[in-house]
């Protein structure tokens, strides 16, 4: 280990005191594949710094880079002055290094506390001080705001609620340097802004931030400068205030996106293709009564928590419905299992791609077929294969999926390119209903792009299309119309040309409409 | 360019190296094999061969269905006392009520599957875990052998009982001037023939079938597969079935080759089993493992068993032998798994 003790200067050459992280020229090669070439990024004390770039542009690898889940193939690492290899995650965590991850890391069946304090639980003797470890984890919490009781176990904590807890936990290890991989992106406003408000009292405790994120939008509120990334290889660092969310964009996509939403080509028809009325289900939602035509977009906002994924499961046949009637082209359908709801002709984009979406041990093709075995098989039961190769390449071209081969697995591809061979499975059933539960999320700007065509496609086709989404702008940007849930009813069903965000808040917090 | 050329060099080394690993267990098979023969004389040679395979039998039996239940993300303990059950069975069904050899082993098969089948109700409908289904299993299993013969052997079969454990096919038998016969070919036993089948016909299930594709599924994320419209408890009960079925089998060919029905038969064969499936590579955690795999797993115990006897080495240090082979096989695979 080798401490450099001349003057430190940033990217831009100026001297700067306050540097607290600096990576030079770092590549990372996989076999087959470099991930990241010459990328270098520095971090200052008391700094928001983003780092943005499309799925697969580089920047979870230089992340776990930084944090010493991967080490890199040549580059160096100069942290607080001194260079640094910091070969495990540990090694990292005990400089002052912590790391929220996208995929939450937390043990589901343990507290709140237990999680915060997870392998350093303060202790009396050989037992676990348990009146301690509940008030640090009070304490904590506390400070970020949320009302959550430290002895809750963590399997019962909505995403939202978790997240805030995996903050909590890196807060409590004293770092100095935080990443944080999309911490937004499944919070609801009001959280967004507990969460925001956390970090600018991180900033001025001299901790420096490194966050990803896709929602630009809000990055304006904290982030002082933002590096983009292409395709594993560094573009730009610019200071947040000189740059515009277009410019950023523009880098990130290497071209200039000129709607983050395309135009819809598709006008709903007047006749009712389907039909839920007076859905119940004991604890989750009440009274839910909805109709969709054909060709229509039609979206469900509300705040995390409203019953908008309940509300589709249920409806898919996925958790049970205690009353209800749902109709299809008229005909009352009968749902037991999603089984019965494919056959039926609906299909669900499930809001936990890794979870509930794939099995990411297949490949690519498998995954792709798995809802529709029987149209690429034989009366026997066996699978032509030549079909299925057909129709998994089929899908790959049409929805543009980035992958070495149809043999490759999926736990290997981005985010935006899993979520679309789960669209591509669904699209091989040919659905007459199709729900997207929050479609977008975690997903880079071009995907997005492509998934709002695809269902903009799917209602021209005269497809009835749901849209969930906690994304106000997204619900605007694409439905026809928007039913607000708000405590597991609908509080009201507006017709999105005519109505603003504001007005959808009022009602997904119960106030409903307003006396003009 | 050179970089181009460079990465295409890594991508296909990459794939190598995934064939290489593949073919490590049998690598290790071709070695225990050589090692062996230099060992022992009487190793390599026909006979020993086929004694090797007949032995072979009951545990790559075992383990295909063992696969196939724990690919789905599940285990069955119960296959050794399921065997012993079956082979019972089917020894009073020919005994004691007179039925023909084929029907009594018939019945005693159906023992196996309906025993599977028990087990598949306890852990999809009754949603108990997999372990604790299996393992009550192998008690009762055990039990109900033991009581209903009375914890005696059946015995005194005639001779047709023995016809599928100790037949064989293409057997030639020259018979000398001095009217002694002599063996010029062991002929193959009908029990490696019925492992072979059967290890096709599982084997294209898995991989060609829309059923194999299901228990690949489910395994790998039930969720996902229940979401996609699969079947997920029929899939899981079907495994079930099968490997209560293939116990079954074992069980009736394990008392053919004695011509006698031992209520104690088969104890601890479910961990062979199991222990073929995961030096095959099947993963425990589910969504992983091939029958040619297990079959492999199955040949490196039977083999390692056999070889070690020749040498004369203990019965003991046999068992500290396969256990660190167990060990060794499973802690390559998860540095293959690593990366």
């Amino acid at each position: 280990m080798q401490t450099t003790s001349e003057t430190v200067r940033d990217s831009a050459g100026i001297p700067h005191h306050d540097l607290l992280l600096r990576l030079d020229g770092i590549t990372k090669e996989f076999p087959g594949v470099r991930a990241l070439s010459n990328v270098s990024f520095d971090l200052h004390r008391g700094e928001v710094h983003a780092v943005c770039g499309e799925n697969g542009a580089g920047k979870s690898t230089l992340m776990k880079i930084i944090s010493g889940v991967y080490q890199p193939t040549s580059g160096t690492i100069v942290y607080k002055g001194e260079q640094r290899h910091f070969a495990s995650p540990l090694e990292s965590e005990s400089v002052g290094i912590a790391i929220i991850h996208q995929e939450l890391n937390l043990i589901p069946h343990l507290s709140v506390a237990e999680n915060i304090y997870l392998a350093r639980e303060p202790r009396r003797g050989l037992f676990v001080d348990r009146k301690k470890l509940r008030a640090d984890a009070k304490r904590c919490l506390d400070r970020l705001g949320i009302e959550i009781d430290p002895a809750t176990p963590v399997r019962t904590l909505s995403v939202a609620q978790s997240q805030m807890v995996e903050i909590a936990k890196a807060l409590s290890l004293d770092a100095e340097v935080l990443i944080m991989d999309e911490p937004t992106s499944s919070l609801t406003e009001q959280e967004t802004g507990i969460l925001f408000k956390v970090i600018r009292d991180l900033k001025a405790s001299g901790v420096g931030v490194i966050y990803i994120s896709h929602r630009l939008d809000e990055m304006a509120e904290i982030v002082d400068r933002v590096t983009v990334l292409r395709d594993g290889q560094y573009v730009a660092t610019d200071d947040f205030a000189d740059t515009t969310v277009d410019a950023i964009v523009a880098k990130m996509v290497g071209r200039s996106l000129e709607e983050k939403f395309p135009e819809r080509t598709s006008v709903p028809s007047q006749d009712i293709l389907f039909s839920a009325a007076g859905l119940n289900r004991a604890g989750r939602f009440t009274d839910v009564s909805f109709t969709l035509k054909r060709g229509e977009i039609l979206g469900f906002a509300g705040l995390m928590g409203a019953g908008r994924t309940e509300v589709a499961r249920a409806i898919f046949g996925a958790d049970p419905l205690d009353t209800g009637t749902i109709t299809l082209h008229g005909e009352t359908l009968t749902i037991r299992s999603p089984r019965d709801a494919i056959a039926a002709g609906l299909a669900y984009l499930s809001e936990d791609r890794k979870a509930q979406g794939l099995a990411v041990k297949m490949p690519v093709d498998a995954n792709m077929t798995l809802a529709n075995m029987e149209e690429v098989s034989n009366r026997f039961g066996f699978i032509d294969f030549a079909k299925h190769a057909r129709v998994a390449n089929e899908y790959v071209d049409l929805l543009n999926i980035r992958t070495p081969s149809i043999k490759q697995p999926v736990r290997l591809l981005s985010g935006g390119n899993q979520q679309k061979i789960i669209i591509g499975k669904w699209l091989f059933r040919k659905p007459k209903v199709m729900f997207f539960d929050e479609p977008t999320r975690g997903i880079d700007v071009g995907a997005k792009f492509a998934i709002y065509q695809i269902m903009d496609e799917l209602a021209a086709q005269g497809i009835g299309v749901v849209l969930i989404s906690s994304e106000l702008p997204e619900i605007l940007g694409m439905t026809d119309r928007v039913a607000v849930f708000h405590a597991g009813r609908i509080t009201g069903i507006l017709d999105t040309r005519s109505t603003d965000q504001e007005e959808i808040m009022r009602y997904a917090s119960g106030y409903g409409p307003t006396a003009h | 360019m050179s970089d181009v050329s460079e990465q295409k060099g890594r991508r296909l080394s990459d794939r190598q190296k995934d064939i290489i690993q593949k073919f490590a267990a049998l690598g290790s098979l071709f070695v225990l094999v050589l090692v062996f023969s230099m060992t022992s004389s009487a190793f390599f040679t026909v006979n020993n061969g086929m004694t090797i395979a007949l032995q072979v039998t009951s545990i790559a039996l075992l383990g295909i269905g063992a696969t196939c239940v724990i690919i789905t993300g599940g285990i069955d303990l119960s296959v050794g006392s399921v065997l012993a059950l079956a082979g019972v069975v089917a020894a009073i069904a020919v005994k004691e009520w007179g039925m023909p050899v084929p029907i009594g082993m018939f019945i005693g098969i159906l023992t196996g599957s309906l025993c599977g089948w028990i087990n598949g109700i306890l852990v999809t409908k009754m949603r108990l875990p997999p372990f604790i289904a299996t393992l009550g299993m192998m008690l009762i299993a055990r039990g109900v052998a033991l009581q209903i013969t009375g914890a005696r052997a059946v015995s005194g079969l005639g001779e047709a009982f023995g016809e599928l454990g100790n037949g064989s096919l293409f057997r030639i038998v020259n018979i000398g001037e001095d009217g002694f016969p002599t063996v010029v070919f062991p002929g193959i036993p009908y029990p490696v023939i019925l492992m072979v089948v059967i290890a096709i016909a599982v084997s294209l299930m898995l991989n060609r079938s829309v059923l194999g594709r299901h228990i690949y599924a489910v395994g790998s994320n039930a969720d996902a597969a229940r979401l996609s419209g699969v079947n997920v408890g029929r899939v899981v009960s079907f495994t079930y079935v099968l490997s209560g079925t293939l116990a079954g089998l074992t069980g009736c060919v394990l008392m053919s080759r004695l011509v006698t029905a031992q209520p104690n038969e088969g104890v601890m064969y479910e961990l062979d089993a199991i222990a073929s499936a995961v030096i095959g590579g099947t993963s425990l955690i589910g969504g992983v493992g091939t029958i040619s795999g297990t079959g492999i797993g199955a040949f490196v115990i039977g083999i390692l068993r056999n070889g070690l006897n020749m040498n004369g080495v203990s019965a003991f240090t046999q068992q500290i032998i396969i256990g660190l082979v167990i060990l060794g096989t499973v802690w390559i695979d998860q540095l293959r798994n690593r990366r």
